[in-house]
């Protein structure tokens, strides 16, 4: 889990890791209580199934010391809240609710306990559309303007396989839709640029000129214009992508690229390489 | 309307697809006690396809061999698995398709409600837009794949060269089916992973889900003698608070929200199918309805997760061991320690070799050395 270390939390990881996956729900809290009424007045066959797995689990995965012991032969840092998808609570809670409303004697008894229940679920959890329920406007469930972006970039360009920078989320999508189009930027790259800024000696750094590229244009930094001009030389890349309300743009048309076509939101500008390269598969051919 | 009559025939020939692999191995499973043979192949089945897959793919991978090698012996191998099992069992699937038909007849209005149920979400997750950081490299591996012909060589992300096998997605296979379909297809990648497979994966889903519900109310039937409770009504009711649940249920750790937003992620078909088949064949053994090669079943659930996600490779392990441990101590069948043994291993290797990769013990290079 981001931001979750074993080794610094210490037993401490696991009550950590629990809340942030649990968040503002309370379906364990209800998996307890369903364990309870299991334990107290479940059938044989209830017994059997929910309990020894639930009490197996509080002892292995739920327990404090674990992730502390596994930590030593794996990195579970960003994992170990898998384990917490193998208690049954998308079984249990709503057994039970379908348990109580069935049983209840038919009528108003019936269509109170099942307004109570869809209550209780609706409080118990964050809906998982809540930030609206955004439909795709393409078969391909991209953006529309990402597909107008590579058809103006193919439009555009001599090679096949033309290389662009883009911004972090048509970064990560436009290889979805579109292999043909190299990307600058691989997603390390922008997972850092997204928590650090960068320093002098990494500006610096002829290893990783794309260091110069997304301190420019992602985190606003300062950056020369030749050292940026070298940064797009080196890496090879022809076509920056930038929203309209990205505050580098002038910064592009200042350093020397062209503006090759506006879109409804973004600019796709293009930098003229001085040594063109033709990106070309390798060819296996000769090893078979 | 086009692209959506070719969304539902791709996930028909899914199924098709499963069934005929599945039949194999649940054939004569079906006897008089296990009620849903044809569901339970479909499910076994899915895992059994990917499971066959990895083997026949891991060796041209290895070797560098182009996709369009793999696409030529597995499409050919596939179409004869189909033709075989039709020939075979045909006829067990045309009379449990006469018994599913008869039992909708007899529950009409409860199974309108459940293909509705079903269907609302499908839509969810077929229709709907989400940004997920993961498919940058899921889809795209599908798409670099098709576009260079060759299997996990070039970067997802960047689409640069690589000159090894990154060994965390290595026996992830899964995504390698999807590129060689699409090849074969001609079915653009996001297509076949974001509307394809999600829809079949959120039917297969719920499948087990309605499996799960249908034994948990037959055994309050058996145990209820005197006031019986409408089963079928029962089931309906569980399943729309299992859909209700993934629905609330989340943050961005919890199954569920991998389930409606990440459908077709190997992550989510661990988290949510193989979890869910695994705790079914669980409670098949436990009440020895499921007598005809169970634990070649579950072998195969374990193998062939470990082979669509690497999450499996943990998470399978341990869910093994809290349900069935206890299952054989307390039925003292100490030989089943053997076959819980062996669907364990392949998982526990696989994360061994990983292992062993992250400490620098080997590489596999993608090219001769």
């Amino acid at each position: 889990m981001q931001g979750l270390n074993v080794f610094e939390k210490g037993i401490g990881y696991l009550w950590a890791c629990l809340s942030l996956y649990t968040g503002e729900c309370a379906y364990l809290c209800l998996y307890a209580a369903a364990l309870v009424y299991i334990c107290l007045r479940g059938s044989r066959r209830e017994k059997e199934i929910f309990i020894p797995c639930s009490v197996f689990l509080i002892l292995t995965v739920y327990n404090p010391v674990a992730p502390v012991i596994l930590d030593k032969f794996f990195d579970v840092n960003n994992e170990y809240y898998r384990f917490f998808w193998l208690l049954p609570v998308i079984f249990l809670v709503p057994y039970l609710f379908a348990k109580l409303i069935l049983s209840a004697a038919k009528g108003t008894d019936r269509v109170t306990i099942s307004l109570l229940i869809l209550c209780i679920c609706l409080v118990s959890g964050k809906y998982v559309y809540s930030d609206g329920l955004k439909l795709a406007t393409n078969i391909y469930k991209m953006p529309d303007e990402l597909i107008k972006i590579s058809e103006v970039i193919h439009d555009d360009s001599d090679a096949e396989y033309p290389k662009a920078f883009l911004e972090y989320e048509y970064n990560m999508q436009m290889r979805q839709y579109d292999p043909k189009i190299l990307l600058t930027i691989d997603r390390e790259d922008y997972l850092y640029a997204a928590g650090n800024t960068y320093t002098d000696e990494m500006l610096n750094d002829e290893m990783h000129p794309q260091y110069r590229l997304l301190a420019a244009l992602v985190k606003m930094q300062p950056v020369e214009e030749e050292a940026f001009l070298d940064a797009l030389e080196a890496t090879k890349t022809e076509y920056v992508v930038l929203n309209r309300n990205n505050p580098r743009t002038s910064f592009l048309l200042i350093a020397g690229l062209k503006k090759v076509q506006e879109t409804e939101n973004h600019i796709v500008f293009k930098y003229s390489i001085k040594e063109p390269y033709d990106f070309e598969l390798v060819d296996y051919s000769v090893v078979y | 309307m086009s692209n959506a009559i070719l969304i539902a025939l791709s996930v028909i020939c899914n199924f098709i697809l499963y069934l005929s692999f599945g039949s194999f191995i649940t054939r004569k499973a079906g006897g008089s006690k296990e009620t849903c043979p044809l569901l339970l192949s479909l499910i076994v089945g899915f895992f059994f396809y990917y499971f066959l897959f990895f083997i026949v793919c891991v060796g041209p991978m290895k070797y560098y061999r182009p996709l369009s090698m793999l696409t030529g012996i597995w499409v050919p191998f596939a179409v004869i698995v189909v033709a075989v099992s039709f020939v075979m069992n045909g006829r067990s699937w045309l009379k449990a398709v006469k018994e599913a038909a008869d039992h909708v007849k007899s529950h009409p209005l409860i199974s309108l409600f459940i293909v509705l149920l079903v269907a609302a979400q499908v839509f969810l997750v077929s229709a709907t837009y989400n940004f997920t950081l993961d498919a940058a490299y899921y889809v795209a591996n599908v798409a670099t794949s098709v576009e260079t012909n060759m299997m996990n060589v070039y970067d997802p992300f960047t689409g640069a060269w690589q000159d090894h096998y990154e060994m965390r997605y290595f026996f992830a296979t899964y995504q390698i089916q999807d590129a060689v379909v699409c090849q074969a297809t001609h079915i653009p990648a996001l297509i076949w992973t974001k509307s394809v497979m999600a829809t079949t994966v959120i039917i297969l889903t719920n499948i087990v889900y309605y499996m799960i519900a249908g034994k948990l109310f037959a055994y309050v039937d058996e145990e209820n003698e005197g006031r019986k409770i409408n089963k079928e009504a029962a089931v309906l009711v569980m399943m729309a608070f299992m859909f209700i649940i993934n629905l609330t249920f989340i943050t961005i750790y919890t199954s569920s929200l991998f389930l409606m937003t990440r459908t077709y992620e190997g992550k989510a078909i661990v988290g949510n199918l193989a979890v869910a088949a695994i705790f079914l064949l669980f409670m098949s053994m436990n009440d020895d309805t499921l007598t005809v090669r169970p634990w070649l079943m579950t072998f195969l659930v374990c193998f062939g997760a470990a082979t669509i996600s690497s999450s499996a490779n943990m998470l399978l392990p341990v869910e093994l061991t809290v349900l069935f441990l206890p299952m054989i101590v307390r039925k003292k069948r100490w030989g089943m320690l053997f076959k819980y043994a062996a669907c364990v291993i392949p998982g526990i290797v696989f994360s061994m070799i990983y292992v062993l990769y992250v400490k620098g013990y080997f590489v596999f290079y993608t090219f001769p050395k």
